[in-house]
């Protein structure tokens, strides 16, 4: 006979110690580097997609998804629970971490200017976000400077010949070729209007100022530093610690609107009037030029290293509008128009790269009538892909009125297994996720070819020689040789020891 | 019988991973039943191949490698004179291992090694191939059963190394010593 009672029982002492192992200390916040690039942080939004339930104290109950989540700031670090609505723990952290998502998202697109986010002066509430001013995040093209030079917090970098067409307000975005083409150079993407889309990274100051005091903004720097990279935490307050905000970057796409022709669409979208910088060979094959467009947000990337992630947190939000998904798709359950989805072309391939040359002219426009035909691929567990529907559901419903309601969470990769000395990635939960316009064309399910937030810049290393793991951020392949003079390397005298993914010093 | 040295499981691991990778199909909810037998195929799963239980089927498991063996276990005629096996021994999975191992029936004794091959090498060895007499000079799996499955085979970690194409550790680590055993593999029991 069964014995289903015992079976039960194990469960629940599996789900006691599930929450007791993940509230054990994994990584402190080191407090000799957070004074200067880790400062406290007063209002560290501590709120949890859940609380007890105040008639029954073996109960959880969902927090309220209102106005109050508008105003409460940015999560200095996830607050999650083995315990939650579901008997499932598993289940339980990941509403936890949608729900930080969720939070995080609406502070960094919350208004510079500080009122609440669907609260600024553009139509649907629209106005320039937290993450768009120089005083909170820098782009990375103002991070990694020519000829290595050292950047300063803060100063606005136009090119000379982006200054004619300067105006308030307007943001500089540097084409190189991230710029433009998917990880693993895999491609451009091509709008229903033919344009590129684009895409741009951002890091905040903790994370600037790591790599400013370290020297890692420049490749000899980087030679010259023999530690381990390890970006600081994001942690709440903790007795009589504060919180501290630690390493967060962002990757954005965009899509160019046309003012007039897009009338109907663009108060849909969050849009930014930028200046699109071409600075010539090698970075761009055109160049240098400048342009002036209106972009409209399709993605929304936040990376974000915290206590019990130190494989950094990763939300990962698209525009509704962007592509329909395989169940619409196959049930004809579309909703156009689309911005990347030709509705009255089932039959075109789809997911496709268009076909080469990739590199943008000045124009952005794609050299053929090519347009990508993008689906969204099912690659989420079907548990994790329902809670997300409800939490969006809540979350745009809360927005509703504003530009922000037309924005969805695609849903949080966290690892589930920070302390692994095997996997260094955590043992990412879930285990793919994909953007349809920042990974459009590795969408799938299969281990180290389709998209992963944490495998792929688990990967990522300096340009020290030998490489080192640079604590999953590519930014640091980018910087530049000092003066343009690229010396040899240097010797390497390091022997062979003991090192636990990648860090001589792992944390203990 | 075949034995399963750690040189002959090597070599099997990796001349399997040659073969066609199937679809990746997500874990269904299981019902009740098929969650205590699920348990119970963990613990018997522990008992078989010496890796601790919880190794297997972590607490935080986004995996779920667990139900992709159990699923295909399941899809084996025997499969159920197996479990009532272990469903008559709930608290004792290495004495339900010892006598599925010791079957009289050749369908539960090689079901029982198909098992613990599923669990080291991440492929699906037929056990109606596993029991011909005289034992074949070599075995082809019928399937790689899982892209998960090529990732999360134990072989590799028992050696310390990791598939071919695909590693979970940091670039470099090859210039590095090899991190301990203990840091791979914990034994059941241990």
């Amino acid at each position: 006979m069964r014995n289903v009672s015992k079976v039960a029982g194990r469960a629940s002492a599996i789900a006691v110690a599930c929450m007791l192992s993940w509230q054990a200390p994994a990584q402190a916040p080191d407090p000799n580097t957070a004074a200067d690039e880790n400062p406290p942080v007063e209002n560290c939004n501590t709120t949890a997609d859940t609380g007890q339930d105040p008639h029954n104290p073996g109960k959880r109950v969902a927090t309220p998804i209102d106005s109050k989540l508008l105003s409460l700031g940015q999560p200095c670090q996830q607050v999650v629970n083995t315990k939650g609505l579901t008997t499932d723990a598993l289940a339980n952290m990941q509403r936890g971490f949608d729900f930080y998502s969720w939070l995080t998202f609406i502070a960094l697109n919350s208004p510079a200017e500080g009122k609440a986010i669907g609260h600024g002066p553009r139509p649907g509430g629209d106005a320039v976000t937290k993450w768009e001013a120089l005083s909170n995040y820098r782009p990375l093209a103002a991070v990694m400077l020519e000829k290595g030079a050292r950047p300063t917090w803060g100063t606005r970098i136009v090119p000379e010949l982006c200054k004619p067409l300067d105006g308030p307000g307007k943001i500089v975005l540097q084409l190189g070729e991230a710029a433009w083409n998917q990880p693993f150079k895999t491609g451009p993407l091509i709008d229903q209007n033919g344009n590129y889309a684009l895409f741009d990274i951002l890091i905040n100051k903790p994370m600037f100022d790591f790599v400013v005091n370290n020297g890692l903004y420049s490749k000899q720097g980087q030679e010259r530093f023999d530690s381990d990279v390890k970006f600081p935490l994001g942690a709440n307050p903790e007795g009589s610690e504060p919180g501290r905000m630690g390493a967060v970057m962002l990757k954005v796409s965009w899509h160019i609107l046309d003012p007039d022709k897009d009338k109907v669409v663009i108060k849909q979208f969050h849009t930014a009037d930028a200046l699109i910088y071409f600075p010539g060979p090698p970075a761009t094959k055109t160049g240098p030029a400048c342009v002036a467009k209106t972009l409209g947000l399709i993605g929304f990337h936040i990376g974000h290293k915290t206590r019990f992630a130190p494989q950094w947190v990763w939300s990962s939000f698209e525009h509704v509008r962007n592509a329909p998904n395989e169940k619409q798709v196959a049930t004809k359950n579309l909703h156009p128009p689309y911005t990347f989805y030709n509705a009255a072309c089932p039959r075109c391939a789809s997911n496709n790269t268009p076909p080469s040359p990739w590199d943008p002219p000045a124009s952005l426009k794609f050299h053929s009538n090519d347009k990508s035909q993008v689906i969204r691929s099912t690659i989420l567990p079907e548990a994790v892909a329902s809670e997300v529907d409800d939490l969006n559901r809540s979350f745009r419903n809360l927005l509703k009125g504003t530009v922000w309601e037309n924005y969805m969470l695609i849903t949080t990769q966290w690892p589930s297994n920070n302390e692994s000395k095997t996997d260094c990635n955590g043992a990412p939960m879930p285990t793919f996720l994909a953007n349809t316009t920042l990974e459009t064309y590795s969408q799938g399910r299969v281990p180290l070819a389709s998209s992963s937030c944490m495998a792929c810049h688990g990967n990522a290393t300096t340009r020290h020689v030998p490489a080192a793991a640079s604590d999953f951020t590519f930014i640091l392949e980018k910087a530049q040789c000092e003066n343009d003079v690229c010396g040899p390397p240097p010797t390497n005298n390091s022997v062979a020891n003991i090192k636990r993914c990648g860090l001589a010093d792992p944390p203990e | 019988m075949i034995d399963f040295t750690r040189r002959k499981v090597l070599g099997v691991a990796a001349g399997t991973m040659a073969s066609a990778i199937g679809a990746v199909q997500l874990a269904e909810p299981a019902a009740a039943d098929d969650a205590a037998d699920l348990d119970l195929f963990v613990r018997l799963s522990a008992a078989l191949t010496g890796i601790d239980a919880l190794q297997l089927a972590p607490l935080r498991d986004p995996l779920q490698i667990k139900r992709v063996y159990f699923k295909q276990a399941k899809s084996d005629p025997a499969f159920e004179s197996l479990m009532q096996i272990v469903r008559a021994n709930p608290d004792d999975p290495a004495g339900a291992a010892g006598k599925i191992m010791n079957d009289p029936d050749p369908k539960i004794k090689y079901l029982g090694r198909s098992i613990i091959l599923a669990w080291y090498l991440g492929a699906w060895y037929q056990p109606t191939v596993l029991a011909q007499t005289p034992p074949p000079s070599s075995v082809v799996p019928l399937k790689i059963i899982s892209p998960t499955a090529y990732t999360q085979a134990w072989a590799w970690r028992v050696a310390q190394a990791h598939p071919m194409g695909y590693s979970e550790l940091r670039f470099g680590y090859w210039s590095d010593e090899p991190l301990p055993i203990d840091d791979f593999v914990k034994l059941k029991g241990a």
